[in-house]
């Protein structure tokens, strides 16, 4: 049985000097057999652009420098936008966990500590991948978000 | 043969049947460098070696000073920076309050930039959103360095500005403010960072490589002959390793990066004594603790000998002086407490190995930005070290080990082969033009990563004993509103300059750019004076950007 094909955007901070996690993911998910497009982003737009030219199943955002917050909630909108649907959008990097629930309340499906074994984060695209929506639900009320 | 190896004979004798019945049970044990360890080293491992060193002597493997830390502590010489430069010097005096000092008393202050600075784009620039302010201080305008600067005694205050691409405007902005102040640029004292070979490995677009190191080598003429209190350039060991090199590779191409500046410097018509003593070296330090001191007092010799071999007569000029900044990829984002101890044996090593200066990290570092405690803590590691331990009492105290002894060898001999292959391939310059030095590093991140899922490189908390636990920790909030506060007052500095001096200055700018790309001419002073009209950093950069290319090397 061939397995489904996924495409994986890994966006990371053009500006930010700190590319070991993101580039190691790219390679774990590569090795888990995934297609990964490495992308460097100034903006906001620029990840709306790359995830709408290069068709990708998953966005995995890696913010090392702060900015997670201010970013996915300019970012999750503009995707909505963009018409951009069925999307499983995950970040990582170096988040704070407290800062998690209220990243997922803006619209990230999820968001992965630091360190972990890429083959975990593998396991959750694949679990999650046919089923993600960014369609707004009850919980993503922008209200909802703490800076 | 003398006492000690008759004596070793007999005792090597007892001491095999005494291991006998379990020693085929013994797993083999290597460093992080790949280095095999034994689990007893003799008078054996050091035959052969010159242990008659002593410190303050070439090659200054035991140390730089002939009494170690007796005259001379190593520089406390905490990173910090956030927010505007406001809150940025709010943070300075806390931390003079608390004791934070470098040689002789003077002020030592490790400003890191934030990300948009470093890069070179003002605070309003769209791509800077979000990261204002945040993992380091906005500086902008000669007006942030003005405010930088004011009431620091220039004679006994060390700037050490933590830059990145920025880092010829940002010269040229606090050149500015210290002109503005009436002292004149000579008056400086500090450093900077000026390694742009570091983008062999970071993970961002830098100038293409031939500007890259003209520009390196036009920073360190400027000083060399302007600002003589200056360290021209920074020999960045640290960030090869937070890239993912082993303790050995951050050595050897840690030299060969040396060697590619000092290389620079003697092609550019430089005199080896007026520019390589204004060198210095940030090294990591990582996890096991004898490979780390190893390779500092490895660091010392090979740069020695390659000093000399370069032309150097004054051993000072063959120092290599170095601030150890304690290993951010070691400490885990699970139980952030833990990384105190990772922290202090860590430091512990950079004293043993004889560091002229140390940042020691903050336990919450895996997880955002520090606390005001957990950086005081990272202080107070420092000075408790200091004051309280004895460490420093004694120069070059693992001197006569055989196993370190042994292992600096080891560790030197093994760079030496590292560092020669590449000379032979064209040098650092090469490798990084080529991106042979990135994969290199590239692919032992991902090892390591390999040995840490399989347990084969342990991790307390991780790994190892995990609570499998979120932890609720709630790291030092920088407030977005800051973003807003360094906008306005860019703003309002640009509203009252002249913006045709500006506009003036900057086509000066990109004319000496261009005429420096060909060769002909010198950059600095107009910088300066475009710093002097107003020019911002993220103006100036921009122009540079133009001229020198903006590529990322892969």
């Amino acid at each position: 049985m061939s397995e489904r094909h996924i495409k994986v955007l890994v966006a990371k901070k053009k500006i930010d000097v700190h590319g070991r996690g993101s580039k190691l993911i790219a390679q774990e998910l590569r090795d888990a057999g995934m297609e990964v497009v490495y992308f460097r982003f100034g903006t906001v737009e620029d990840i709306v652009n790359a995830v709408v030219q290069e068709d990708v199943d998953v966005l995995a955002l890696s913010i090392f420098t702060s900015g997670h917050l201010s970013i996915t909630r300019k970012l999750v909108p503009a995707l909505r936008e963009a018409g951009v649907k069925d999307l499983l959008l995950i970040m990582g990097g170096c988040i704070p966990e407290v800062d998690f629930e209220p990243l997922k309340a803006i619209g990230a499906h999820e968001v992965f500590s630091p360190g972990l074994p890429g083959e975990v984060v593998a396991d959750y695209i694949r679990q999650h991948v046919d089923t993600a929506s960014l369609e707004e639900t009850e919980k993503a009320a922008p209200s909802a978000a703490v800076q | 043969m003398d006492k000690t190896m008759e004596n070793l004979k007999v005792a090597k004798e007892a001491w095999e049947n005494a291991r006998a019945k379990y020693v085929d049970k013994l797993k083999e044990k290597e460093n992080l460098s790949g280095i095999p360890v034994k689990t007893v080293y003799t008078p054996e491992d050091v035959e052969g070696l010159d242990l008659g060193g002593m410190p303050g002597v070439y090659p200054f493997t035991r140390g730089l000073y002939p009494d170690g830390y007796a005259l001379t502590p190593w520089m406390q010489q905490m990173v910090f920076g956030y927010g505007t430069v406001d809150e940025t010097r709010k943070k300075m005096e806390e931390l003079v309050s608390l004791g934070m000092e470098g040689h002789f008393g003077n002020k030592v202050f490790n400003i890191v930039f934030d990300i948009p600075s470093m890069y070179g784009i003002d605070s309003d620039h769209p791509e800077a959103e979000g990261n204002v302010g945040q993992c380091g201080v906005t500086l902008c305008t000669v007006e942030d360095y003005d405010q930088l600067i004011e009431g620091w005694d220039l004679k006994t205050t060390n700037f050490s500005l933590i830059t990145g691409d920025n880092c010829l405007p940002a010269l040229a902005l606090i050149s500015a403010a210290a002109i503005r102040r009436g002292e004149g640029f000579e008056a400086l004292r500090g450093n900077s960072m000026n390694w742009y070979p570091r983008t062999a490995v970071q993970d961002i677009p830098s100038w293409e490589p031939e500007n890259g190191y003209a520009l390196i080598t036009e920073l360190i003429r400027f000083c060399s002959n302007n600002i003589r209190g200056w360290n021209t350039a920074n020999i960045f060991m640290y960030g090869l390793s937070e890239a993912g090199a082993t303790p050995l590779q951050e050595l050897a191409y840690g030299m060969s990066w040396g060697k590619s500046v000092i290389d620079a410097g003697l092609k550019a018509g430089l005199e080896p004594d007026a520019f390589i003593g204004r060198l210095g070296f940030q090294i990591g330090c990582q996890s096991n603790f004898f490979e780390e001191i190893a390779k500092f007092r490895a660091v010392r010799k090979m740069w020695a000998k390659i000093t000399r071999d370069a032309g150097c007569t004054k051993p000072h000029n063959m120092h290599a002086r170095f601030h150890c900044h304690t290993s951010g990829n070691v400490l885990t984002a699970q139980e952030p407490l833990n990384n105190t101890a990772r922290v202090t044996m860590q430091v512990m090593a950079a004293v043993m190995g004889g560091a002229q200066s140390i940042h020691a990290c903050s336990y919450d570092e895996s997880i955002g930005i520090p606390t005001e405690l957990s950086h005081r803590t990272a202080l107070r590691t420092q000075q408790i070290m200091m004051y309280e331990s004895g460490l420093r009492d004694v120069a070059d105290p693992l001197a006569g080990s055989y196993y370190v002894e042994c292992l600096t060898d080891q560790m030197e001999q093994a760079a030496w082969q590292i560092f020669n292959d590449l000379e032979a391939r064209g040098g650092y310059q090469q490798g990084l033009a080529d991106g042979s030095i990135k994969r290199a590093i590239d692919q032992n991140a991902y090892m390591t990563k390999q040995k840490i899922k399989s347990g084969k490189l342990p991790v307390v908390g991780v790994n190892k004993f995990n609570l499998n636990k979120k932890a609720d920790y709630e790291p030092f909030r920088v407030d977005y509103s800051l973003e807003r506060k360094a906008i306005e007052r860019l703003n309002a500095f640009r509203a009252k300059r002249s913006q045709k001096d500006v506009d003036q200055s900057l086509a000066a700018v990109k004319n000496a750019c261009l005429a420096f790309r060909d060769g002909r001419s010198e950059l600095m002073p107009v910088l300066i004076d475009a710093a002097l009209k107003g020019a911002t950093n993220g103006e100036m950069c921009e122009v540079m950007r133009g001229v020198f290319g903006w590529v990322v090397t892969e």
